[in-house]
């Protein structure tokens, strides 16, 4: 089978509508007969309702109704989706988290009551004129702060505000034992800083209520429209999941925040058939600062134990997660198994522990966000593996080589178990390093440095080499870990009798351009134009069943699904081949479009097969007609990309900002179908974590306000603050799924982040800076280079 | 945030102590204040409207005088509630005679805010705070003439 | 309250009634129902929003209806030509330049105001130039390509 379209940089097809402005995003829909809601917001972090007084503004004009948490007394939260244990085997705290609250607001932005109302302007004039009197109480923000004695409590039925506790690794005993053997020790305390995805597109939901069929539509901009309506139908409004479609349009971008069941999704499907009108809520940017899962948020104490050849003997980890408010969607799973279990990175540490508390605050719900888990883990690798360099006075980048994985391809070697329960598929860690040191030019930088430095200027290199785990999961583990759903992936590829093929995958485009690169390998397992292959998602009642798109699992859960019906409907249409050209299946070769009786010049083309499909008048007996089939694939292991980023800043000396003057990234994704749309991907993670370590992160003041709300207070990283990426790519395919892919969504954002404050650390480690709180803003390096 | 500051005021401590218990001159200094009524001894109802760049909007609560020093000294407590967020403030408000027999006003003090108000955080708050501070004390010099 | 303004959008005249508090990007896109413009923030500071007013790329979130009116607006709707794109929206596409689509439209408008002032911009003019865009998928990477791509093809043959 010849490979046209698997591999090339096509041109992305879904381009043409985002280019002319025929986008269509949730909040561009409009239906007849459509009201508009606004929530009432908690302006309090902490303080419970004493009255709400809708009266003024039920009788304005244009108002419709008002729902307030009496309403939601007796209906579910919203849950999370993922259990996981305290280290005594019992489960994990979950608080109700109501669509509206009743008693008790927990955070600033907490939902007290929606109006809905003919225009969203008249429903926000009218939520003015609610009046609700609160009784304030003391608010905690602070992992560590909420677990000391006395502090006030984000829910009155949990007396320590912990969520559950957690431990991964070797016998902590073990673990001791080694760092007591070790010959250096380095130590770091860090604060991975909470930050906002700000996907630009904010949550968009419009409610829909049929009386002639009872049946509710709710149009979302989500990642997974069937995990949508499977928690919601099932755990929060009990309504039947058959009566529901939920649609997922164009999407402006997730990065994790729109994986989530939030209650406005609820609320305005419930409110449609009460009101049986379509209600639309769209959430403004600075509501999306306040409800918007956050992303990061851990405090850790690390020590990395070396022997005295350099070689790593232990790792062991104090980690407090903060949670916030609510357990989110998957809030249990990030801290723990999406971080805990990249302990081992690309080392071969021979004892890892990590102690973990998971904590609730009095803030904002905090879940995966582009990496989850897996760049905290990274983070704080990398940190020690650059700082023990320095410390121990051995180049970062031989630490690493001296300390690497060796390379194994998971199929003529096994796969790499690790300390923390994974085992990796395949990896060469050396050749990124390598090669990443090759395009920085590292043999000549250090001359660089030596020489800038005598010019008063501040040059630093950064290193990270990092593993992730992605294409999640396996059903089976997981589901034994505590998720409360399988992780698998259905497509159907459903033939027309013309041969043109629409494939519908339960994977969800919102940025990632499935719409190209799915069709690419439809198009070439096919062997037909790409133009013949639509790709449909998105759409419950089009696709039969979908987990969505997160943890860059598309292309190796979905993608391989997709290739599963694909070999069903080679394996029917060579049946109906083999009998239009009478001989026997295994005289027929398929490639370029056709089958080909061997050694002969017959053959049939894939579009008469179709035809034949669907109009069998000479067609095998005992064969079905149609060409349509379905498959669920699950994946057999994790897939773990990996690679190496490199930063070289300069900090200006005078004022302390920091410049990022080349950023080197070498990733292993495995193999590749659309290398331009995976250029893409890695540009917009670096993107993202080169943010986290220079601008971005959310304060909250001592009472629990968040005073980073909006753009002009929130720094996101703009075209100003990035450089022009250098980026390469090493192939090591996965050796467990039919593509041999891995996924590159987050590697951007999982390896950058470190490479930058590494870099930092470089340029100014002879003034004595050793660690600083992320983003590494002028006034943070001023102070530290000064010693202020 | 906090308010700290101080103002050398045209007039002694006599007669600045009185203006500062005269709720109808306090409402016309004050920037916003459209109504200040005195609900009780020291407890007035205050209805103010503020608007300086993206901050604006309706407020109403309550101003309070609490340990009182005559001539000397009161704790100033606020409560203020509006859409865009509510703010509690504890100022201590210290008066001292000058050499020229004026009076030194100084102010320390913390506002606690909630809402949009906190979000939109220092860069405006405290700018808005500085606005309202300066309008106070230059209508209290003007009104000053006038009593 | 409400007033009528009489704008012209893509070249067709528009006399609608407003409400004086109506901003512009909300007249776009519920009265007229041109939803290419997006709203990304409510603080003026993403861009997405950004249209052309007697060509000059503007946030329409940061003006009203009424003051757009006897004004001539482009849209990201009207800078194709016919079923021929704008250099912009082929360079976008072919440097792939968008991801999420969502921030796209306003770059573009964004990018179109500043070749019409300096056809052949540097990489730092162009990424000074964006400043007030925020694209949440790109790295803005892709965008500079596209942008630097575009202006090359803009540029009168010599």
């Amino acid at each position: 089978m010849s490979n046209k379209y698997i591999g090339q940089s096509v041109k992305r097809v879904e381009d043409k509508r985002f280019i002319t402005g025929e986008g269509r995003y949730t909040d561009d829909i409009v239906l007849p007969r459509m009201v508009h809601a606004y929530i009432l917001r908690s302006p309090y972090a902490h303080a419970r309702i004493k009255s709400i007084d809708t009266s003024e503004a039920l009788a304005m004009k244009g108002v419709v109704a008002i729902y307030t948490g009496k309403d939601f007394e007796n209906i579910n939260g919203v849950p999370c989706g993922w259990q996981v244990n305290f280290k005594d085997g019992t489960t994990m705290r979950e608080p109700k988290h109501p669509l509206l609250v009743l008693d008790k607001v927990k955070h600033a932005g907490d939902g007290v009551a929606m109006v809905v109302a003919e225009t969203k302007e008249i429903a926000a004039d009218a939520a003015e004129a609610i009046n609700v009197k609160y009784e304030v109480l003391k608010a905690v923000t602070n992992p560590k702060e909420a677990l000391a004695p006395g502090a006030p409590l984000v829910h009155d039925e949990y007396p320590d505000n912990i969520a559950f506790d957690w431990q991964i690794g070797n016998d902590k005993a073990e673990v001791d034992a080694a760092m007591d053997s070790a010959h250096h020790i380095t130590k770091l305390d860090f604060t991975n800083n909470r930050v906002v995805p700000n996907a630009m597109e904010p949550r968009s939901y419009i409610g829909d209520y049929d009386t002639a069929y009872d049946r509710y539509t709710l149009y979302t901009s989500t990642q997974n429209p069937h995990l949508i309506r499977l928690l919601m139908c099932a755990f929060v409004l009990g309504i039947p999941e058959h009566k529901v479609r939920v649609v997922g349009p164009d999407v402006g971008g997730g990065f994790g925040s729109k994986i989530y069941h939030y209650t406005e999704e609820a609320l305005v499907t419930w409110a449609a058939k009460q009101l049986r009108r379509p209600i639309k809520w769209t959430s403004d940017r600075s509501e999306a600062f306040l409800t918007d899962a956050h992303g990061r948020d851990h405090v850790s104490t690390a020590e990395m134990g070396f022997d005295k050849d350099g070689h790593i003997v232990g790792l062991r980890i104090k980690t407090y997660a903060n949670l916030g408010a609510y357990l989110s969607t998957f809030a249990s799973a990030v801290p723990t198994y999406l971080h805990g279990t990249l302990l081992q990175g690309v080392y071969t540490t021979p004892k890892i522990h990590l102690d973990m508390t998971c904590v609730f605050t009095h803030t904002t719900a905090v879940d995966a966000y582009r990496g989850a888990g897996r760049p905290e883990a990274t983070y704080l690798l990398e940190r020690l593996m650059d700082v023990s360099a320095h410390e121990m006075g051995i180049d970062p980048a031989e630490l690493r080589f001296k300390n690497f994985i060796p390379p194994f391809d998971g199929v003529n070697q096994a796969g790499y178990q690790t300390q923390v329960a994974l085992q990796y598929d395949s990896g060469n860690y050396h050749a990124v390093l390598e090669r990443g040191l090759e395009m920085l030019g590292y043999a000549d930088f250090k001359e660089k440095q030596a020489e800038a430095r005598k010019n008063g200027k501040l040059l630093g290199v950064g290193f990270s080499t990092y593993i992730e785990a992605c294409g999640i999961a396996p059903s089976a583990v997981v589901g034994s870990l505590g998720a409360r759903a399988g992780l698998f992936e259905s497509a159907q590829v459903r033939v027309q009798p013309t041969g043109k093929v629409n494939v519908y995958t339960g994977s969800h485009s919102h940025g990632q351009g499935h719409e190209t690169s799915f069709a690419q390998v439809v198009a070439d397992k096919l062997g037909i134009p790409l133009a013949d292959v639509e790709i449909i998602h998105g759409d419950s009642d089009a696709v039969a069943f979908g987990m969505g798109t997160y943890g860059s699992r598309s292309l190796a859960v979905g993608g391989s699904a997709i290739v599963k019906s694909i070999e069903k409907v080679l394996e029917k249409g060579a049946k109906i081949a083999a009998h239009k050209l009478e001989c026997s299946t295994d005289d027929l070769d398929f490639a370029d479009g056709k089958w080909t009786v061997k050694g002969t010049d017959k053959s049939i083309g894939f579009g008469d097969v179709a035809l034949t499909a669907y109009v069998p008048h000479v067609y095998p007996a005992n064969l079905e007609p149609g060409l349509d089939f379905s498959s669920f694939y699950d994946p057999a292991n994790f897939t773990y990309p990996f690679g190496c980023h490199i930063a070289v800043v300069e900090v200006d000396a005078e004022t302390g900002k920091v410049t990022i003057k080349r950023f080197v990234a070498v990733d292993d994704v495995g193999n590749v179908i659309n290398p331009m749309i995976v250029e893409g991907q890695i540009h917009g993670g670096l993107a993202q974590g080169i943010g986290q370590a220079l601008l971005e992160g959310v304060i909250y003041d001592e009472n629990g306000q968040l005073t980073t709300g909006t753009f002009m207070d929130y720094a996101m990283p703009r075209a100003d603050d990035l450089p022009m990426f250098e980026t390469d790519r090493k192939t090591t395919p996965c050796p467990h799924n039919p593509l041999g892919v891995k996924g590159a969504g987050e590697a951007g954002a999982i390896g950058s982040t470190p490479a930058v404050v590494n870099a930092v650390m470089n340029a100014t480690w002879h003034l004595g800076v050793r660690d600083l709180e992320m983003p590494l803003t002028p006034q943070r390096v001023w102070r530290a280079m000064n010693h202020k | 945030m906090e308010l700290t500051g101080s103002h050398i005021l045209h007039a002694p401590v006599q007669k600045i102590w009185d203006l500062i218990l005269n709720p109808e001159f306090l409402a016309k200094v004050t920037p916003g204040i459209s109504r200040l009524e005195q609900e009780s001894g020291d407890l007035y109802k205050a209805i103010a409207e503020i608007k300086i760049g993206p901050v604006h909007g309706k407020f109403e609560g309550s101003a309070e005088l609490t340990d009182k020093v005559e001539h000397e000294s009161f704790v100033l407590k606020v409560t203020q509630n509006s859409k865009i967020g509510n703010v509690e403030a504890d100022i201590k408000m210290v008066m001292k005679p000058t050499e020229n027999n004026e009076t030194e006003l100084s102010f320390d003090g913390v506002a606690n805010m909630s809402g949009l108000l906190a979000r939109t955080g220092n860069r405006v708050m405290s700018g808005v705070a500085n606005t309202l501070t300066k309008q106070f004390f230059s209508n209290f010099e003007k009104e000053l003439l006038n009593y | 309250m409400a007033e009528t303004v009489n704008i012209t959008v893509n070249g067709t005249q528009h006399s609608k009634e407003v409400e004086g508090r109506t901003l512009l990007v909300h007249f776009l896109r519920d009265t007229l129902g041109l939803t290419g413009t997006h709203v990304g923030c409510d603080t003026s500071s993403c861009g997405a929003c950004t249209v052309h007013i007697n060509g000059k790329a503007v946030k329409s979130c940061s003006m009203l209806a009424a003051q757009a009116d006897g004004k001539s607006i482009t849209t990201i709707e009207g800078m194709a030509n016919g079923d021929e794109l704008h250099p912009l929206q082929e360079s976008f596409r072919e440097k792939h330049g968008l991801q999420c689509g969502f921030c796209t439209p306003g770059m573009i408008m964004t990018a179109a105001d500043l070749l019409n002032h300096n056809p052949n911009p540097s990489e730092t003019d162009i990424r000074e130039a964006l400043e007030g865009n925020i694209c949440r998928c790109t790295g803005y990477h892709n965008i500079v390509e596209a942008i630097k791509d575009a202006a090359e093809k803009m540029a009168v043959p010599a």
